[in-house]
């Protein structure tokens, strides 16, 4: 059936052109090795039990080097059994030692709830095993007993953070005899996420230190450039990898899918939303179960209506799709998580919120509708199609945007090109400064102590000077009334999350309770749940009536169940300055500066654009406080007399920078092996510190026409506050960006701009393309 | 940190990179606030003390009075997990603290700790003038608890106890974990939850103590105080700090000298903390704590307290089926000021199901219902009453064809 539908794809006159490439991947059968002899029998009958007579070669391998021990980074691809890597010698230190303990790490409660169930499934016949989950859903009276009983705890990174560590008395016998800390997922550490990890564990070893133990880490990752030195990065420690998985795989197929071309003169493809919608609703009617990955929670909720209704049309029933990502309420989610494992929900649209290794059971077929920003994504979204035996496939749909474009029709890139490195910076200052409050907190700071392997004095010394640190017998102390994990959020925006409450019932029957119908983080919630703006929950459309975002107040959207046809996508202004320089090089045609900016987004109003059509239909304003973040960036300023050479008109120019930005940023992902979403862009130009006032692309070409001195600079910059090292990177491989870009922009075909070189043709001008490729000419002499 | 940019640090670490702050040199702290400084075996230690005679009057309550507390009772009473005894070898327990929000950084700075010694009460507060001088004060500390009987504190199984635990397990000490402890908390909310706007230390000393401390430095600058001693040496203002916290040990000798007297006699109680009393009294012995209800009432006890105490007390001579007592209390309580549902449905239910008189049962439903619509009551109360009067009227129709026996 797969096969037959696969076939019909490649050969159909319709959408046989569309498919750029294919790669088969064979089936490969499984490398089996027998149970190791220092594992202990009840263990393997354990095993035994549950079909499992035998080990992948991984799992042995980690095994042996567990028990010689080392620390260990297991990355082999979804299913392939990582979790038994470090269940068992977990199980086994467990058995053996009733008073050992061993700490779990999971990035998310659902995935600690997950492993509970998988473990306490193994471990049913074994003695000693007292295993809890400890996060922000345990009850407060259940706590105490979990502290008392568990020799083995599942959290995660933020309850270590702010519920253990600093009650760490609490916990003095689990840190007293901690043999094993594992952390799963590791590759969802990257970024400010890992950079806070990092300091987390930092702190985490302090105190084993203070209690006289030295745990041993096993992780487990999926498929990144450098599991190794993240690994080392996030413990500090040395880490041996295990890369050379042996679990079977069944066959695959990956297809890149290129929507066809619709108006040769604008370069206009199919949106690409709909040509994975009809991908995924041909499957589906075949009973094919389908995951299909949307890049937004926008795009996933605009994929969901289509394809429910397309299902609908054959089957009646819509109710078999169902949409996933973050904001959703638990309970919803675990439904749609349990009906995919039971079979009763045979499609899921999703963002990148099923990356992570829920489980789902198997599918079919994965739909990739866009290039998800980076390797690594690709194919931990590819590889949630899959099972042990048996055909798969996954097909990517590209967007016109020139990363996507880049990747269809480079295959020998896409399918060579190892995934993408996962940087931290543990030593990000902003992010260092708080963990070194909460660790003075948790154990006063030694003179001649390191944090990790960091010399930290100077900033100790600047606590002291803030108040908060207090130097007494050769140690910083803590000195103030606050807890300071309070104010450290892991993931930059967790603590104030909105909820979105639906008044429609309220307002109907008159009844007061609250319905709360989604979560939305501060950090997005300017751009999607303000006034009048248009919020979709699995594609039902809600107006949102009033925003509370007040320091004062509970942070709070109420929404209104409303019929309208459209969706509504933010206008945003934005601003960026100069603070600091940190270096700079002189080239021939411009100035290539590194250094430090201050970036302001400010969301000032909204399109409303129609569903189905995506066409254009109306605007409206809003008034929201602006966002402001300081972080690293590369610009390049180019100086009037390259200008000149270039074109006379300043509007040209300024057209053919903007052209010039946008190509770079949507090119350098494939340089700096980052996602494209960790890079902002902008075309300001070299203003003092002082200025402050955002400007949406209207007004801040405006403002470049009527500039007195006329200093244009295109600056790319970390999308995360105090960067996580992509600017210095940027900084050094500019010339080659700027070469590669000539050459995007050369081989493009069409005449005037499209959104796969310099952007669409009716937004950045007519003559942009021309203009940019003078510009580059002229940068790259 | 006040820093908010990557530049407001850098000008922070700067300023001190070029500028360390000269520590003044210390003040005699042991002069200014009257101690002397200990050797603990740990390092030196600023302890202050002070005696007071047993006959030394604390407001209204005589220090000595505290001896004669029944120890045994006021455990079971509290349901201690440990039983204390011998009041002689008590520890009166109270520390000042850098917060309150627990956790291994907040430290204990100040411990005011008491004990009888002979015919005195001997107050030690031990100071430490820097967190490196911890170690004294949790050395100064482990032999007062090692041979006290018991530990006495307010609000110290929350706060006290836990954070002087952690304070031991951090300098790798050892907590005597097996120690009895009376946590005088909660007696007093049983006994004054209903009396007072709340149940902390200082409302209790000026209400059943009778004292009002003048110049009181409210517990939430202490903190603060300590922090700017640290910074600036200056002892003196420290002084209302330990103040507050002698005033606070003696205000917990003297609440526990006010239950012995309370348990042993009730003269001198004011009808409403006789009725706490009974609260007090009720997981030990019930038919005091009843009596003790039926005393504060009697005694002229009125308004919501009352009403609260009259139900209450219905509410066990009715499991005890001592009908007429409970008829009593409930008739009484239908006639509250304001509406009040509970009794009418309780005299409701009694003639409905106990006598099965539904006549009289439907009388107090009607009565019951006419109150109610005239007080504006709740839709909800109505309804219910609304409901059991239909059910009272078919049923007092079927009885009417047949002759009815009152149950006993």
């Amino acid at each position: 059936m797969l096969g037959g539908i696969l076939d019909d794809l490649l050969t159909s006159p319709s959408t046989g052109p569309c498919i750029t490439a294919t790669r088969h991947f064979p089936a490969r059968p499984p490398v089996l090795v027998p149970l190791p002899s220092s594992l202990d029998p009840r263990i393997g009958e354990a095993l035994r039990a549950r079909g499992m007579g035998e080990l992948y070669s991984h799992q042995a391998r980690a095994w042996e080097l567990i028990e010689k021990g080392h620390h260990v980074v297991v990355v082999t691809p979804t299913a392939s059994g990582k979790t038994l890597c470090y269940n068992l010698p977990a199980l086994q230190a467990l058995v053996h030692q009733p008073d050992a303990r061993v700490l779990y790490l999971f990035p998310t409660k659902a995935l600690a709830q997950d492993q509970l169930a998988e473990l306490e499934a193994l471990a049913r016949q074994l003695p000693e095993m007292r295993m809890f989950t400890y996060d922000g859903d345990t009850p407060q009276d259940a706590r105490r007993a979990v502290r008392a009983r568990a020799n083995l705890v599942l959290t995660n990174p933020d309850m270590l953070h702010s519920g253990i560590l600093p009650h760490h008395t609490k916990w003095a016998t689990l840190f007293q005899n901690l043999r094993y800390v594992v952390i799963d997922e590791l590759h969802a550490y990257r970024g400010v996420f890992g950079s806070h990890l990092a300091n987390v564990l930092r702190r985490l070893r302090r105190i084993c230190r203070h209690y006289g133990s030295a745990p041993q880490f096993i992780m487990a990752s999926a498929t990144i450039a450098n599991p190794g030195e993240l690994a080392r990065r996030l413990t500090g420690e040395p880490v041996e990898e295990i890369t050379e998985s042996g679990a079977p795989t069944g066959d695959k197929v990956f297809v890149c899918y290129n929507p066809p071309v619709v108006n040769r003169e604008l370069g206009i493809r199919a949106p690409y939303l709909g040509e994975a919608a009809k991908l995924a609703i041909r499957f589906l009617r075949e009973k094919i179960a389908t995951i299909i990955f949307a890049q937004s929670r926008l795009a996933t909720e605009v994929l969901l209506t289509a394809i429910k209704s397309g299902v609908a049309d054959k089957t009646g029933d819509s109710g078999i799709v169902r949409g996933y990502r973050g904001g959703y309420l638990p309970t919803r989610r675990r439904a749609v998580e349990k009906g995919l494992r039971e079979g009763e929900v045979l499609g899921v649209v999703s963002t990148n919120a099923l990356e992570l290794g829920v489980d789902i059971g198997h599918l079919d077929v994965a739909v990739l509708a866009g290039y998800p920003g980076g390797i690594a994504s690709l194919w931990q979204q590819a590889g949630r199609a899959g099972r042990r035996s048996g055909r798969s496939a996954a097909l990517l749909v590209a967007t016109s945007a020139p990363l996507d474009q880049f990747m269809v029709t480079h295959p020998e890139y896409l399918f060579g090109t190892p995934p993408e490195h996962a940087r931290v910076n543990p030593n990000n200052p902003f992010i260092l400064v708080n963990h070194l409050k909460c660790a003075a907190f948790e154990l006063p700071i030694g003179d001649d102590e390191r944090f990790g392997e960091l010399d930290v004095r100077r900033f100790l010394g600047a606590l002291e000077d803030e108040g908060v640190l207090h130097h007494a017998g050769l140690r910083w102390h803590w000195a103030a009334e606050t807890y300071p994990a309070d104010h450290v959020s892991l993931r930059t925006v967790t603590t104030d999350n909105f909820v979105v409450i639906d008044t429609t019932a309220r307002d109907e029957k008159q009844t007061k309770r609250r319905q709360i119908i989604a979560e939305v983080d501060w950090g997005s919630a300017f751009a999607t749940i303000y006034p009048k703006a248009i919020y979709l929950v699995e594609s039902e459309p809600f107006e949102v009536q009033e925003l509370h975002f007040r320091e004062d107040e509970e942070k709070v959207a109420y929404v209104k169940r409303v019929n309208v046809d459209y969706f509504t996508d933010a206008i945003s202004a934005k601003g960026v300055w100069i603070v600091q320089r940190l270096a700079d090089q002189s080239h021939p045609a411009y100035v290539a500066e590194q250094g430090e900016v201050l970036v302001a987004e400010k969301v000032v109003g909204f399109k409303k654009i129609k569903m189905g059509t995506l066409e254009n239909v109306g605007s409206g304003e809003v008034e929201l406080p602006q966002q402001e973040m300081q972080t690293t960036a590369a610009w390049l300023t180019i100086p009037p007399e390259t200008l000149a050479r270039v074109s006379q008109s300043r509007e040209e120019v300024i057209d053919g920078l903007r052209a010039v930005t946008y190509l770079l940023h949507h090119l350098a992902p494939i340089f700096l092996l980052c996602d494209i979403r960790d890079l902002g862009s902008w075309l300001g130009d070299t203003t003092p510190v002082t200025s402050g006032a955002v400007a949406t692309r209207e007004s801040a070409k405006r403002r470049l026409m009527d500039a007195e001195q006329f200093n244009p600079t295109v600056y790319l910059y970390d999308s995360h506050a105090g960067g996580i090292g992509l600017a210095e990177h940027l900084f050094e491989i500019l010339p080659d960006l700027l070469r590669s870009g000539l050459a995007t922009l050369e081989a493009c075909a069409c005449p005037a701009g499209c959104p796969s070189c310099v952007g669409p043709v009716n937004e950045v001008g007519r003559r942009a393309k021309s203009t940019a490729r003078s510009l580059l000419r002229a940068l790259t002499d | 940190m006040a820093a908010h940019s990557l530049d407001d640090l850098r000008r922070v670490i700067r300023r001190i990179e070029t500028r360390r702050p000269k520590r003044p040199a210390p003040a005699p702290i042991e002069e200014v606030l009257g101690g002397e400084l200990v050797d603990t075996g740990s390092g030196p230690l600023l302890v202050v003390r002070r005696e007071f005679p047993l006959s030394h009057q604390h407001g209204r309550q005589r220090l000595g009075a505290a001896l004669e507390a029944p120890l045994e009772l006021l455990s079971a009473m509290t349901r201690a997990e440990l039983p204390l005894a011998d009041a002689r070898r008590l520890l009166f327990l109270d520390a000042e603290t850098t917060g309150l929000a627990g956790g291994t950084g907040t430290y204990a700075f100040l411990v005011g700790a008491a004990w009888l010694e002979d015919d005195r009460l001997v107050l030690a507060q031990h100071f430490m003038r820097d967190f490196d001088e911890e170690p004294a004060l949790l050395a100064a500390l482990k032999p007062l608890l090692e041979r006290a009987s018991g530990v006495v504190t307010f609000n110290g199984s929350t706060f006290d106890l836990p954070l002087l635990e952690t304070r031991f397990i951090m300098a790798r000490g050892r907590w005597p974990a097996a120690l009895p402890h009376l946590d005088l908390l909660r007696p007093a909310r049983r006994v004054w939850a209903s009396c007072f706007a709340d149940c902390r230390l200082a409302t209790l000393e000026r209400e059943v103590i009778g004292l009002v401390r003048d110049d009181d430095i409210p517990g939430g600058f202490i903190p603060a105080l300590y922090f700017d001693y640290l910074r600036s040496r200056r002892a003196a203002p420290l002084a209302r700090v330990l103040a507050h916290n002698r005033d606070d040990i003696l205000t917990l000798v003297g609440l526990l000298a006010w239950f012995g007297g309370a348990l042993t006699t009730h003269e001198a109680l004011t009808p409403a903390e006789l009725g706490g009393l009974g609260r007090l009294w009720e997981p030990v012995d019930l038919e005091r704590a009843m009596a003790c209800y039926r005393g504060a009432l009697e005694a002229g006890l009125t308004g919501a307290l009352a009403q609260a105490i009259r139900l209450h007390l219905a509410r066990w001579e009715k499991r005890f089926a001592r009908w007429d007592a409970a008829c009593s209390l409930w008739e009484e309580a239908a006639r509250h000021v304001g509406f009040d549902p509970r009794p009418w449905e309780e005299l409701a239910k009694f003639h409905e199901h106990r006598r099965r008189d539904f006549v009289t049962a439907r009388a107090v439903v009607e009565d019951a219902l006419g109150l109610a619509e005239a007080a504006g009551a709740p839709l909800r109360t109505v309804d219910a009453f609304t409901h059991r009067l239909g059910r009272l009227e078919r049923r007092a129709t079927i009885a009417a064809g047949r002759p009815s026996e009152p149950r006993e």
